[in-house]
């Protein structure tokens, strides 16, 4: 191959090449389309035509902000909920797993492997007005006698949380597992305490996995509408549910793609608010 | 998938006016001329396809273990032709947007007979947009069955594009052991005791007449006023907390489960649904139900003869009572009742199949025009997923 | 969470710290045999009720156990193509994806090139954007360039390759960094060009990081519905299938066939635990 040799400068582009150009013509391009899209008025019935129509982004945020602060709002909490919950465990398989790490992790992964769509509504079942949890909740009384859990935003939110906890149990582990051991031995015979230890070595080592988790598990959860849809009522609607009935029932694709627009430039400007008031300057590895 | 269709798209894009044509517009209207060279028009030819494709909502033919349709057997036998038969039709809404990118580009979706319901759009858009071929009604001299109130709808006023599969009634139905009979759109809509357990309709026209009709205005003239008025009746039920969801075809579950106490449903999905649980009831309410039509369509590049032919045979009111026993749903076809009648007397003095005129006294249906009010719509979609 | 949570006090190990030692390791473990026990709640659910036997249409109360499910698991019209559709789709995704993005990776790793801050946010972005934009974004391009693409197979398999590249990217990096350039250039000391280099000692050594990426890509294909969701047009995938009988009433197929992706993902999983256990436990020798 000498010719990778004579043209040392040209390999990193030919290997770049096909991915790259496939990554711009069916991601980008689209976006392109899209952008185009939703500056078009007119209607399904008459064809839509390009009239620079800055005012569906104004009509977007106008009509919809509830959803947009709605979607956030479940998003956030679910994101929390999610690394609270998940990271006593990354941290009990990193520090305690011994040799039994993989297997563990594989619990870890477990939900993956059933269907996104079955597992929601394998929760449908779990949370039903005459299932089991409902009937324990009421006999406990946190739950009043004509309480129910389907079709509320708790609902919603648990269902969230459940299907993105992978996402940020994992890079938890990641991260958790390459922390070298002596400096967390070090460390507690520095501090006072096995919690000051852990707050000033532990906790900042593992932010990047911190941060990747909560980004994972934060941007697919903002733009979800599959767990609004199936264990939620009208009134926990979020914005992908909007941006889902324009598209397939409404027929209103101006709309549909500037909500688009919208919805991902608020995830930019978080996520990089984010990286910055975390101090990850890497994120894009 | 024809050049006409191709023509016919670019027309009407021009009209619209030259600067309004769209860089993609204009793509989408050139590029029909690539497939399919010599398609040329719509002459029907008489012969009949292998197999026919037919789209069709989930439990509504006759049905037998093992997943046979007696009726599509005997139209093998007779024609010598396969029915590749789909239940692959939910809702309008989501089975017109699966097969709207195909049309509008000119290929064919792959079906010949389609079935869509007239209190939605679709039916009315399909025809103006010319994604529906013409029936060829040489072949369909049974046409003459069809029941006199079905022969002129305004969307299609001499039947050139549709003719009906089956109609249904738009009420209420409730659990009898979780609740007392609920018969009135003003309970469903604010009695206490079923705070949070009550089903709306998602499609538009269902919820719209039925809350219309409860208000005291009329649901075949909307008018600004009494649609807004409508709205608000509903908008008060979903703040409130006593609308659990909208539905589609999928209240059914929750219904069956006793998640709803009540809700807004069709009418032959109830018999069906009392296999699953026998306490479940229907009734049209007090103040007026709703009347709607399922239609069979031929998509464009669909085949027109065979899809006719198919059409003709259903419509033998003999193939008709055979369908009916299992559809539990109103028949289209005159001279069913009497072939029913011999073939299951039970059946046929059901008054959700062959109503009664007292009933069909109580129903209403819906302003079309209102169907197609983009306004209207939007603000629609806006309150189902508030 | 508690045990970090609580801080014991380390410079006298009485009686009472000792215990309080043992219960706040052990609450840890009990509350991650918890957390395992809530991510395998709704599986069970899906499994026991994949032996249901439903009287009606609907499969939410338990109503006897029966094999029948599993005897018939193709009795269900369209459920077996729908499965072999979105087998099909997986097996050519991964397989392309995991191409594409290996060669990217290479680059990125091995290279300095001008564009390399650019390509690394093109490769980042993908993941960033929530599923419902890029299955929105692409039926645009699809239906803007109508007779260019059919939409059916080709749009979801493109669809497909598109989201999975970002993901078999960043698994090969991953292992790529990590790695021993000594080997190589050992290698090129003895003669070896750059190709047979590649070929000898880089690919055996990123093996692994590629099976993993095309496991990975696998696994996000199978398994996605919203992106599918708006490129099928008439063809209809597994989840799809899924979301179309959720709307009516689940059979208890969509358990038997969930299940059974379950098992052989979580076999394939364990074979792999197993057979690094092994090769560990050789190299020890």
């Amino acid at each position: 191959m000498g010719f990778f040799h004579r043209h040392r400068g040209l390999t990193p582009y030919l290997l770049l090449a096909p991915g790259m150009l496939f990554l711009a013509v069916f991601f980008l391009v689209p976006l392109g389309f899209l952008a185009y899209q939703s500056l078009e008025t007119g209607s399904i019935d008459f064809g839509y035509h390009f009239t620079w129509a800055w005012g569906n982004y104004w009509d977007a945020i106008r009509h919809y902000r509830g959803h947009f602060v709605r979607s956030f709002e479940y998003a956030g909490i679910a994101t929390v909920l999610a690394l609270v919950f998940s990271y006593p465990v990354a941290y009990w398989i990193a520090f305690r797993g011994g040799r039994w790490k993989n297997l563990l992790l594989l619990f870890i992964v477990a939900p993956f492997f059933v269907t996104y769509l079955i597992r929601t509504l394998a929760w449908q079942t779990i949370l039903s007005d005459n299932g089991l949890v409902v009937r324990i909740l009421r006999d406990i009384h946190v739950l009043g006698s004509g309480g129910r859990l389907l079709a509320t935003a708790t609902a919603v939110v648990a269902g969230i949380t459940y299907n993105f906890l992978p996402f940020m149990a994992l890079p938890l582990y990641v991260s958790l597992e390459q922390i070298d051991h002596s400096l967390i031995e070090a460390a507690e015979d520095l501090y006072a305490s096995k919690w000051k230890a852990f707050l000033r070595v532990t906790l900042p080592l593992s932010m990047p996995g911190v941060v990747a988790g909560t980004l994972l598990t934060f941007i697919p959860a903002a733009g979800d509408f599959i767990n609004a849809q199936l264990l939620g009522s009208p009134t926990n609607h979020m914005i992908g549910n909007v941006i889902e009935s324009k598209y397939k029932e409404l027929l209103d694709y101006p709309a549909a793609a500037s909500m688009s627009f919208v919805l991902m430039a608020i995830i930019l400007v978080l996520v990089l608010a984010y990286a910055r008031a975390v101090g990850t300057e890497k994120l894009t590895g | 998938m024809t050049d006409q269709l191709t023509r016919r798209q670019l027309l009407e894009r021009a009209a619209l006016g030259g600067a309004a044509i769209t860089v993609p517009g204009l793509l989408a209207a050139c590029g029909g001329t690539s497939t399919k060279a010599g398609g040329g028009g719509t002459t029907v030819a008489h012969k009949l396809a292998k197999t026919l494709h037919f789209s069709n909502w989930t439990l509504y033919i006759d049905n037998k273990p093992g997943n046979r349709h007696p009726s599509l057997d005997q139209f093998q036998k007779k024609y010598g032709v396969h029915v590749a038969y789909n239940e692959d039709i939910n809702d309008n809404a989501s089975f017109f947007s699966k097969i709207q990118p195909a049309l509008s580009s000119g290929q064919s979706t792959g079906r010949d007979i389609i079935v869509m319901t007239d209190n939605s759009r679709y039916p009315s858009l399909l025809v103006k947009k010319g994604w529906v071929e013409k029936l060829d009604k040489s072949a369909i001299p049974n046409i003459k069955n069809l029941v006199p109130q079905q022969r002129h709808p305004n969307w299609d006023p001499n039947r050139d594009y549709s003719l009906p599969w089956q109609s249904g009634f738009t009420g209420i139905g409730w659990n009898q052991k979780l609740t007392e009979p609920i018969t009135t759109m003003g309970d469903l809509l604010g009695s206490k005791k079923l705070k949070g357990k009550v089903g709306l309709l998602s499609e538009f026209a269902d919820t719209l007449a039925l809350v219309m009709a409860y208000n005291g205005d009329d649901p075949s003239k909307v008018t600004d006023k009494t649609f807004n008025k409508a709205i608000d009746t509903i908008q008060k039920a979903v703040h409130s907390g006593q609308i659990r969801a909208f539905y589609g075809n999928d209240y059914s579950g929750p219904f069956a489960k006793g998640d709803l106490l009540a809700t807004m449903s069709w009418s032959g999905d109830i018999v069906q649904l009392q296999a699953d649980n026998p306490n479940l009831k229907w009734q049209l309410p007090d103040t007026g139900g709703d009347i709607w039509t399922d239609n069979m369509l031929i998509p464009k590049g669909g085949d027109v003869y065979t899809a006719s032919v198919y059409m003709n045979f259903v419509y033998d009111p003999k193939i008709a009572a055979e369908i009916e026993d299992y559809v539990n749903y109103v028949c289209p076809v005159v001279g069913a009742k009497q072939a029913l009648l011999k073939l299951d007397p039970g059946i046929a003095k059901n008054p959700l199949i062959f109503p009664t005129k007292q009933m069909l006294d109580n129903v209403h249906v819906i302003d079309p025009t209102a169907l197609n009010n983009q306004k209207y719509q939007t603000t629609w979609q806006n309150l189902i997923s508030a | 969470m508690s045990t970090v949570a609580i801080p014991a006090p380390r410079a006298r190990p009485s009686a009472l710290a000792r215990a309080w030692a043992f219960v706040r390791r052990h609450t840890l473990t009990v509350y991650s045999l918890l957390f395992f026990a809530y991510l395998l709640l709704p599986i069970g659910v899906v499994v026991a009720f994949s032996f249901n036997n439903p009287k009606g249409r609907f499969n939410y109360t338990w109503q006897g156990f029966t094999w029948k499910n599993w005897a018939q698991w193709d009795a269900i019209p369209d459920l077996k193509s729908a499965l072999t559709l979105s087998l099909e789709i997986a097996l050519i995704a991964s397989l392309v994806a995991t191409a594409l993005g290996t060669l990217i990776a290479l680059a990125l790793v091995r290279y300095g090139f001008r564009g390399r801050a650019s390509t690394n946010l093109l490769v980042f972005l993908p993941l960033s954007t929530p599923e419902i934009v890029l299955g929105a974004s692409l039926l645009t391009l699809f239906l803007n360039l109508n007779n260019v693409f059919a939409i059916g197979f080709w749009t979801i398999l493109i669809a497909h390759i598109m989201f999975c590249i970002s993901f078999a990217v960043v698994t090969v990096k991953a292992r790529l960094i990590g790695f021993d350039r000594h080997l190589e250039e050992a290698a090129m000391d003895l003669g070896a060009n750059e190709w047979l280099t590649f070929q000898k000692v880089t690919l055996p050594l990123i093996a692994p990081a590629i099976l993993a990426a095309l496991l990975l890509c696998f696994a996000i294909s199978i398994d996605d519905f919203v992106v599918t969701y708006f490129n099928a047009g008439n063809r209809v995938t597994f989840p799809i299938f899924v979301w179309g009988s959720a709307r009516v009433a689940t059979p208890p197929q969509i358990n038997v066939i969930g299940t059974a992706i379950f098992v052989v993902a979580v076999t394939l999983m364990l074979a792999n635990v197993v057979l690094q256990r092994v090769r560990e436990s050789k190299g020890a020798v």
